[in-house]
């Protein structure tokens, strides 16, 4: 079954203002000392004057020109004292220490793996932040240095957390958790870093069977519900953890990740900030409609989803 | 071939084998095996092209990003036979250009491989003598077009092959061969006896007495030809409607499906093309086929996959048809209608 359908045109009767930039616009954009105060958020666009390059200093994001701090990117303004800077909207994962992050392994190095994790430079995960098989706690040998492909070869997926940074803003990362490692029984969405908020949990389990790891780099893993017992006993049984073998997964659990992970793709393409409510609210919604799983990505069935989900938020 | 997938855990790809094998089989967005994501596809896209058309497979509503998407313009040039690299009837050249914004993990050596895979492949399915349009030619001996296809990979979201026969087909379907009208130098007052008494379609009459231009009997002593000023931009090649398409099939033996993501690529051995032309009233010729991929293949299975690709083959083609004549009507009826609205 195959269906075509057009680009979506531009519309054919919109007005576009257009001014010449020596025109004066009647809405005074320049910030001022007060405006700041205020402590509210704006969205720029590039090219938009923000303030007075003599008052205040730039950022990033901003750029001087004719003693005008200028926006180069949109999203929104942050002044901390006298810099000003704007956070685009749409950009790489900007990491803090202490984020869970979904991440995929690229290369394995001397006593350390080199992880994508959606940001500007690859993560760094180091041998000495792993945990051991059978969760033995000891100093890492060179033994352990000539078997590490067999804790994580590229293209292994891993749920971590950021440790640190280094000095040229690359970050390391830490497994050194029984809910940190490696990642099975699913598979993988991906979102907008910005969609993805900080929550007091980032792993969701949803009453359908299905499991949620929300990585705040956008890197969302949906997968087969484990039980907390389950999941650290598993940490206890030896190879368990690096296992590369999927569980049984019945049919119904497989559509329901299937369904899970189009309605993620569902808010993503809408932009819509993630929430375990709004997803479980979505899921509903979906079942009630007792339409197929990929009738969620025709467009009006996606957008359908969306209007009732944030009617109700 | 170089390999323009992503890497995939063991897991993953375990993940994926065992819900293609299931049964009902399942793929990760819930598509059944030969379901396609839909296809965008707009005709005319570069003015300055004599056929241009730009298609994605997949990409989100809403948002910009998402899809394979794939630009293909066609471009004639005029090419001397005599002196020249021309060849009498006109010929064609592919080439398929790879952003490497669409294969950012790949190095330049390895993008140029894939380049040149591509343009293997498309080449040496279109520029065959069974599908050489007859309208390619200016000037027996003299003159003739050079079609050339230029087709770029902007984005791949997988099924990569597919897009770029599908935009080729269309950006083909879509070109215009300009008019052209054979002229032959002549002195001054030295016009053939034939010409005078015959009215010329140059606006002075007394000119044309002695024109250099006249166009009747000349074909076989023509040396040069000028393109006449008329009002739409020339004829569509002809033969237009056997362009192939093609369809891939992706195998994972006993099964085969349609349409892959990367990540599903990345975790099937094997995947066979068919291209296939479907003439007007005759049945289907395959034009061209290849296997990629590590897997193998008895003749049998080669066999089956072929009769089934091309009944896919055939239903895409008969969608791709009727989007493309959506698009003439867009671009022609309904925006002189909507002129005339004005």
């Amino acid at each position: 079954m195959i269906a075509f359908a057009s680009f979506a045109q531009p519309p054919q009767d919109a007005i576009f203002p257009r001014h010449h930039p020596d025109v004066v616009d009647d809405m005074d954009v320049d910030l001022g000392e007060d405006d700041f105060e205020r402590g509210y958020q704006r969205l720029t666009c590039p090219g938009e004057p923000i303030t007075s390059s003599q008052a205040f200093m730039r950022g990033h994001g901003t750029y001087v020109d004719n003693e005008e701090v200028i926006a180069s990117v949109a999203g929104t303004i942050e002044r901390v004292n006298k810099l000003v800077t704007v956070r685009a909207v749409r950009s790489r994962y900007n990491p803090e220490v202490g984020d869970l992050v979904v991440g995929r392994i690229t290369e394995v190095q001397p006593r350390r793996w080199k992880v994508d994790a959606n940001s500007r430079q690859d993560a760094v995960l180091m041998l000495s932040s792993v945990n051991l098989p059978g969760g033995v706690q000891r100093r890492k040998l060179e033994s352990d240095e000539l078997q590490m492909r067999t804790f994580f070869e590229d293209g292994d997926l891993l749920v971590a957390e950021v440790q640190a940074f280094f000095a040229d803003g690359a970050m390391s990362l830490h497994t050194r958790s029984l809910r940190y490692g490696k990642l099975r029984n699913g598979q993988l969405v991906t979102v907008p870093p910005a969609l993805i908020r900080r929550l007091k949990s980032h792993f969701i389990s949803l009453p359908c069977g299905v499991d949620l790891i929300l990585g705040l780099n956008g890197y969302i893993w949906v997968s087969k519900h484990m039980s907390q017992s389950q999941q650290e006993g598993d940490a206890f049984d030896g190879e368990a953890v690096y296992s590369n073998r999927n569980d049984e997964i019945d049919g119904a659990t497989r559509i329901a990740i299937s369904r899970v992970s189009n309605i993620i793709r569902v808010f993503g393409a809408h932009f819509i900030p993630l929430t375990d409510t709004l997803l479980l609210e979505a899921y509903e919604w979906a079942v009630e409609q007792e339409g197929d799983v990929r009738d969620l990505l025709q467009e009006d069935v996606g957008d359908a989803l969306v209007a009732t989900v944030t009617a109700h938020n | 071939m170089a390999s323009a997938s992503t890497s995939l855990s063991k897991a993953e790809k375990s993940y994926i084998h065992s819900s293609l094998c299931s049964s009902p089989p399942l793929r990760a967005d819930g598509r059944s095996l030969f379901d396609f994501r839909t296809v965008l596809l707009e005709t005319g896209v570069a003015p300055l092209a004599n056929g241009s058309a730009k298609l994605n497979i997949g990409k989100q509503p809403h948002e910009g990003g998402g899809g394979t998407e794939v630009v293909a313009a066609t471009k004639l040039e005029v090419e001397d036979i005599e002196n020249g690299d021309g060849v009498e009837g006109g010929r064609i050249i592919c080439s398929v250009i790879c952003s490497p914004s669409a294969y950012p993990h790949l190095s330049s050596n390895a993008l140029d491989e894939l380049q040149y895979d591509l343009t293997t492949i498309l080449h040496q399915t279109l520029s065959d003598s069974s599908l050489h349009p007859p309208n390619l030619g200016i000037l027996p001996n003299k003159k003739s077009w050079l079609l050339c296809i230029d087709v770029a990979v902007l984005a791949d979201a997988g099924n990569v092959f597919d897009a770029i026969f599908m935009a080729s087909r269309a950006a083909l379907w879509d070109t215009k061969v300009p008019r052209t009208r054979p002229i032959e130098y002549q002195a001054r007052g030295l016009a053939p006896s034939g010409a005078a008494d015959v009215e010329m379609d140059t606006e002075s009459g007394q000119q044309a007495q002695k024109s250099s231009f006249d166009t009747r009997d000349m074909i076989k002593t023509a040396a040069d030809f000028e393109l006449p000023d008329y009002w739409d931009e020339g004829e569509v090649l002809g033969g237009r409607e056997q362009w192939p398409v093609c369809v891939t099939l992706n195998i994972l033996p006993p099964m085969h499906y349609l349409d892959a993501t990367p990540s599903e690529e990345a975790s099937t051995p094997l995947r066979l093309l068919l291209a296939f032309s479907f003439p007007p009233d005759s049945p289907a010729v395959l034009q061209a086929m290849r296997l990629l991929g590590p897997g193998e293949l008895t003749v049998a299975q080669l066999k089956a996959f072929t009769a089934d690709g091309e009944k896919y083959a055939r239903e895409l083609f008969a969608a791709l048809e009727g989007k493309l004549r959506e698009e003439d009507l867009r671009r022609n009826v309904k925006a002189r209608d909507r002129f005339a609205a004005r």
